[in-house]
């Protein structure tokens, strides 16, 4: 009885914080593209998308940093002079949260930067490299 | 002898006496500020300054409106009757001043009166066609709710030609009251501060005893509190030309995320258009959308264009650049109104880039752009390289 209850405690919470994870709309997000990945996502992958030069794009926006600044716990600005709230989940705790917003602005940044859509493997890489920051 | 109209008959002189009361002296010297003060900030002042000019312009329609009731009521100098001159007295006065013998006046001699009228009547002139501009190029005042920007665009080219005649007149003034100074050995200036003048004849203070002067000073009032009345009650009447604009949180928001979404009104119908088919390469962006999105705010664009608009600023940003029809910055009148900014102010932190409207205009939002709500500090502004 003793022992199954020192079993139970901890399993019980492993659940309920799975349950409670798997229901965030961030993570869902992240698990709809791993879906479409099959396979797993690496922080640092993400880091070198962020912060690379990338040629394809359009000349005036040759990386993310440009207005995302180097580091994503800073805000940023557009072009136009608007600011940008900060990119990492630690700064901004309602980024990646919409999907369909997520998915507009990865459409159209990687349009702009990459001169392509960005594949499910590099976004899910972006938003784990965000969420661990 | 002294006549009814104070024409000296008999050039003896006779002491000093006082001949402008004291509201005809107030109302000139508060008619000198406040003209000076419209004056400096019409022509001088940058637009920021428009709150002082209309108030000053109040001021002076005020004072005219005084001037006309004292011209019935005042004491016998200042009553218009009293430099009512016939044509035949102002030749032969004007002829006088050529052989530099002027006869002596004790209240104004005919050819000041000739322009204290011209100028009563420049005056209001200049006073209704600054009100039909503020009404028609500004939407504001007490016009704003009946004038068209057109009108208001007639107006302020009236208003212009006007102020400037009216320099030439102050200057005609200035000096004719320098050589009749001269002329009589008599300082008119000091006489407009104190009142005195030298009497010809048999003296008589002709400014102490203001008839009716009562009478007058209630129908000053009412007629003043009756026009501030009127103008107030004008003014709550909503502008023509500004058309009720239910707010739409889907263009304020996706057109609002890398700029503030520009008011509709500062592109006219085909530029939006062609903005919202071309989203996926937006000056140099993807600011694509999807289909439905798109289709919601393009219609929205449609139907609050320049076209629909008659402010100042739709008036003018209607006319687009040829090069860059989709660029309300690319504008010639945008590019002239903004000819004296340089570029260093709009990559200062706080503005960013040209198209950081609300940097500068705390209206933008509503498409007015009105003069007083330029909001950037003036000395950064005005500072050239
Ligand atoms: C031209 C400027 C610009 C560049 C370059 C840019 N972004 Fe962004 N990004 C924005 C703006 C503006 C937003 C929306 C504003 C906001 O959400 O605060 C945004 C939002 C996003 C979002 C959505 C965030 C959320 O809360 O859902 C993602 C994801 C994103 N960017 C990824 C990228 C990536 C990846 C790159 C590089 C490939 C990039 N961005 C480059 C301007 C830019
Ligand atoms: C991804 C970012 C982004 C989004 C979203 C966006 N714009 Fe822009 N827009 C820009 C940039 C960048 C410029 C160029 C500004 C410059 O050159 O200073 C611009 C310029 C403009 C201009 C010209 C401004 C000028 O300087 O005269 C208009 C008009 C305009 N955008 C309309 C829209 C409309 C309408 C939408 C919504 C459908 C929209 N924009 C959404 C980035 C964006
Ligand atoms: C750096 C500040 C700055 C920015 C940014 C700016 N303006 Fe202006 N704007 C001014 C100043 C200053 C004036 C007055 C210029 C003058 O008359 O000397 C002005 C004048 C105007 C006027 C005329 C107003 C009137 O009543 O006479 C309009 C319309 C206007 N701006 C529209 C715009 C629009 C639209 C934008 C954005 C696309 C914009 N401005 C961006 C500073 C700015």
């Amino acid at each position: 009885m003793k022992i199954y209850q020192y079993l139970l405690a901890p399993a019980l919470l492993v659940v309920i914080s799975s349950a409670a994870f798997a229901s965030s709309p961030r993570s869902q997000i992240v698990d709809f593209y791993r879906q479409q990945a099959g396979e797993d996502f690496s922080a640092e992958r993400g880091k070198q998308l962020f912060s690379t030069r990338h040629d394809g794009g359009k000349p005036e926006t040759p990386s993310c940093t440009t207005c995302h600044t180097s580091s994503p716990k800073n805000t940023g600005k557009t072009r136009v002079g608007k600011p940008i709230a900060p990119m990492a989940v630690s700064r901004n705790a309602d980024r990646y949260t919409d999907l369909k917003k997520v998915e507009k602005w990865f459409r159209r940044n990687c349009r702009s930067v990459l001169g392509r859509e960005c594949s499910p493997r590099e976004k899910g890489d972006f938003l784990t490299f965000m969420i661990n920051q | 002898m002294l006549g009814k109209t104070g024409r000296i008959t008999n050039p003896e002189p006779a002491g000093k006496i006082l001949v402008w009361d004291l509201p005809t002296r107030l109302f000139h010297w508060s008619l000198v500020l406040a003209t000076s003060s419209a004056a400096i900030t019409g022509f001088l002042a940058p637009e920021w300054w428009l709150n002082i000019h209309v108030w000053s312009g109040y001021i002076i329609i005020a004072l005219v409106v005084f001037r006309i009731i004292w011209g019935f009521a005042g004491s016998p100098c200042s009553r218009f009757a009293s430099f009512l001159f016939s044509p035949a007295q102002t030749i032969s006065h004007l002829r006088s001043l050529l052989n530099r013998k002027p006869g002596h006046f004790t209240g104004h001699n005919p050819a000041g009166a000739i322009m204290i009228f011209a100028l009563l009547a420049i005056l209001a002139a200049i006073g209704i066609s600054g009100l039909v501009t503020l009404g028609g190029q500004e939407n504001q005042g007490p016009f704003a709710g009946f004038t068209s920007f057109a009108a208001g665009h007639t107006a302020r080219e009236l208003h212009e030609i006007l102020a400037t005649t009216l320099l030439f007149m102050i200057a005609g003034h200035l000096i004719g009251v320098f050589i009749e100074s001269c002329l009589l050995r008599e300082n008119l200036v000091r006489s407009m501060f104190t009142g005195m003048k030298t009497a010809y004849g048999n003296p008589k203070d002709l400014a102490s005893h203001p008839q009716s002067s009562i009478l007058a000073a209630i129908i000053v009032i009412i007629l003043l509190l009756a026009g501030a009345t009127t103008i107030w009650a004008l003014g709550r009447i909503p502008a023509s030309g500004i058309i009720a604009m239910p707010a739409n949180s889907t263009y304020s928001s996706e057109c609002g995320d890398c700029h503030s979404a520009f008011h509709p009104s500062l592109l006219p119908a085909a530029s939006w258009r062609q903005i919202m088919t071309s989203l996926d390469d937006h000056f140099g962006e993807d600011a694509s959308l999807d289909q439905q999105t798109a289709s919601k705010i393009a219609s929205f664009l449609d139907h609050y264009s320049a076209e629909h608009w008659d402010t100042e600023a739709a008036n003018n940003l209607r006319h687009i650049s040829a090069q860059n029809p989709l660029i309300i910055t690319a504008s010639p009148y945008w590019q002239h109104r903004h000819s004296n900014i340089s570029d260093d102010v709009f990559k200062q932190k706080n503005v960013g880039s040209k198209s950081n409207c609300d940097a500068c205009h705390a209206d933008a939002q509503t498409g007015l752009f009105a003069d007083q709500m330029i909001k950037i500090a003036p000395v950064q502004i005005n500072q050239k390289p």
